[in-house]
């Protein structure tokens, strides 16, 4: 073996240990981008950022996603199990400007919600509030479209990279066009109905309803979530929520099945049954 | 015998032609060196082809090419009639539901069963212990008197089709969208809205306990096919059927699938049954998927508009009031 073809079989060992390590993402020891500083985090070929992975919030915001204090749930044979937990809100400055229409309907679906939410017929989430319902999403990353599996339900979406669509129905998932600006994934949102909510406290929005998000790296384990919410049906001004996604890092941790159809059609068609 | 024996060979030939792609056609990649099969990909040509072959054909799997053309122009007929539908006085009523309602294929099925294996294109003898599961239909109404919304199948109930089920070539909403990643495959399924996700590589099955009406899957790449495996789905629930109709199949099930890329826009599809306790023997599914110009999935929200199962339930509970 000469010098030069030595060092060459050490290159090609190099890359294969570095191929082997980053095919061993999603995870921390994952290919770094970037020479300085800046966090280490996976990274597809062509430089940008890799979300792929198991990931999943951690809080009560699917409780309400403004601030709220303890309270006990809907029944009470439940006890403490059934009791809402307090939380931070995820709204910046934690004001949801309605119009004060929209403010009295939230009011009214907050009085009716254990019946309202649509959460409670396991109808599909919608965005933002499927990324922080408390199940995990699973986000598979290429280099055309990219897929999210959320656990809840099977609600799922694709996100558009190179051939972006304009909504042609409304949809309770919305039509999704991501593109980039820097290491941040930004994904344009519209094509919703109007059926769903944003938390179980009867936050809401019109068909009109127009999600920005931004997903960017705070480092390898976590992205930070950003989403711009618009409706001039609903709000007097676009407001922002912001919250972490953190890797689910079980080394077996996968997206399971929670398919909760059937958890619902006592209370949906039960009046309908045979006496 | 010779004649016999010229056709066990063509058959031989043909099954391996199956999944073997012609020569000078380079599968692409994707830009991490996985096979590249991402877009979206339907069964619709596959329409209407049986899953257990009519006994009249034998052990032939393939159409001749007369009777393919014959097939194309029944294809043309209904294509035209489709396009005269809603096109005014001289408007022709067609049998079944009309193109607005229902998908129809682009060019003629070759195949005479969606079943490859056993030869004979049926479905193998079944276990005495899956003769007494409920048999299972896929779409439609078993019972005009239903009692409940159990009376009715998973797919009507927005439920899932199972795994085989989400696939099978039926009516309408044969989208497959695949999304690829470094490491994993997710396959997207239009109707009742699955979302498979498949992780590659040599990670161990989720344990025995964790069941699902999809299974656990894992998959890796054999040269160019995705060989999918999944494993770990509950008992006795959808069948390998339409809409995930047919006998239940039950825990010991593994579903073995390949993907292979043939064509530019054909996916050659394999799905090989093995459930020990449901079948007298493993069995094995074939159809082509094809990827075609501006059809694309959509979502289908089919739980949260089931107002079908609301009417029916009530329409019943009114029948036996009178």
């Amino acid at each position: 073996m000469t010098d030069r073809s030595r060092a060459l079989a050490g290159v090609v060992v190099v890359a294969m240990l570095a191929a082997l390590v980053w095919t061993a993402a999603p995870s921390s020891e994952a290919q770094s981008g970037a020479q300085t500083g800046a966090p280490r985090i996976p990274r597809m070929p062509d430089g940008k950022p890799n979300f792929t992975g198991l990931w999943q919030y951690i809080g009560t915001a699917n409780w309400d996603i403004q601030d709220h204090a303890a309270a006990p749930g809907p029944f009470h044979q439940l006890g403490a199990i059934g009791a809402i937990p307090a939380g931070q809100g995820i709204v910046e400055g934690n004001e949801i400007p309605y119009t004060p229409a929209a403010l009295a309907k939230k009011k009214e679906n907050n009085a009716k919600r254990w019946e309202l939410d649509p959460e409670v017929k396991c109808f599909m989430p919608g965005v933002p509030r499927a990324t922080y319902m408390p199940f995990p999403l699973q986000i598979v990353q290429g280099n055309r479209t990219i897929g999210i599996a959320y656990e809840y339900a099977t609600a799922n979406r694709v996100i558009n990279l190179v051939t972006h669509q304009k909504s042609q129905v409304d949809s309770w998932m919305g039509t999704s066009n991501g593109s980039w600006q820097g290491d941040t994934l930004v994904v344009d949102v519209t094509g919703f109905n109007d059926l769903t909510w944003f938390d179980r406290a009867g936050n809401h929005h019109s068909e009109a309803l127009h999600v920005v998000e931004r997903y960017t790296f705070r480092n390898a384990d976590v992205i930070d979530y950003e989403a711009t919410i618009e409706d001039p049906k609903v709000f007097t001004r676009p407001w922002t929520i912001r919250l972490p996604l953190y890797r689910r890092l079980e080394p077996n941790a996968q997206l399971l099945e929670f398919k909760c159809v059937e958890f619902t059609e006592e209370l949906i068609y039960g009046h309908l049954k045979r006496k | 015998m010779r004649t016999a024996i010229a056709l066990l060979v063509a058959s031989l030939v043909a099954a391996s032609a199956l999944a073997q792609a012609p020569r000078g056609f380079t599968a692409p990649t994707t830009p991490w060196g996985d096979p590249d099969l991402q877009g979206t990909w339907t069964s619709d040509d596959y329409i209407g082809v049986p899953l257990q072959r009519n006994p009249q054909y034998g052990n032939r799997l393939y159409f001749t090419d007369q009777e393919i053309a014959e097939n194309e122009k029944r294809r043309q007929a209904q294509a035209q009639n489709d396009a005269q539908e809603f096109a005014g006085a001289d408007a022709r009523i067609t049998t079944g539901p009309g193109a607005g309602l229902v998908d129809r294929g682009r060019r003629p099925p070759r195949q005479t069963s969606l079943i490859v294996d056993p030869p004979d294109g049926r479905m193998p003898a079944l276990t005495a212990d899956a003769m007494t599961r409920r048999q299972g239909i896929g779409a439609g109404n078993p019972n005009p008197n239903p009692a409940s919304w159990e009376d009715f199948s998973y797919y009507i109930r927005c439920i899932t089709r199972g795994v085989a089920g989400s696939i099978l070539p039926v009516i309408y909403g044969n989208g497959q969208q695949i999304v690829q990643a470094p490491g994993y495959v997710m396959i997207l399924q239009e109707m009742v809205h699955e979302a498979r996700v498949i992780p590659l590589g040599n990670r161990p099955h989720a344990g025995a306990a964790i069941r699902s009406y999809m299974g656990d899957a894992r998959g890796r790449w054999e040269g160019n096919t995705l060989v999918v495996e999944t494993t770990n789905f509950l008992h006795a629930r959808t069948g390998i059927g339409l809409n995930g109709g047919g006998t239940p199949t039950s825990d010991a099930l593994t579903l073995t699938e390949r993907f292979t890329r043939v064509e530019p826009n054909v996916i050659q599809y394999e799905l090989a049954v093995d459930d020990p306790k449901t079948f007298a023997r493993p069995w094995k599914i074939a159809f082509p998927l094809t990827q075609e110009p501006g059809y694309q999935n959509f979502e289908y929200a089919c739980h949260e508009g089931n107002y079908g199962m609301h009417n029916q339930l009530s329409a019943a509970r009114a029948e036996e009031k009178k």
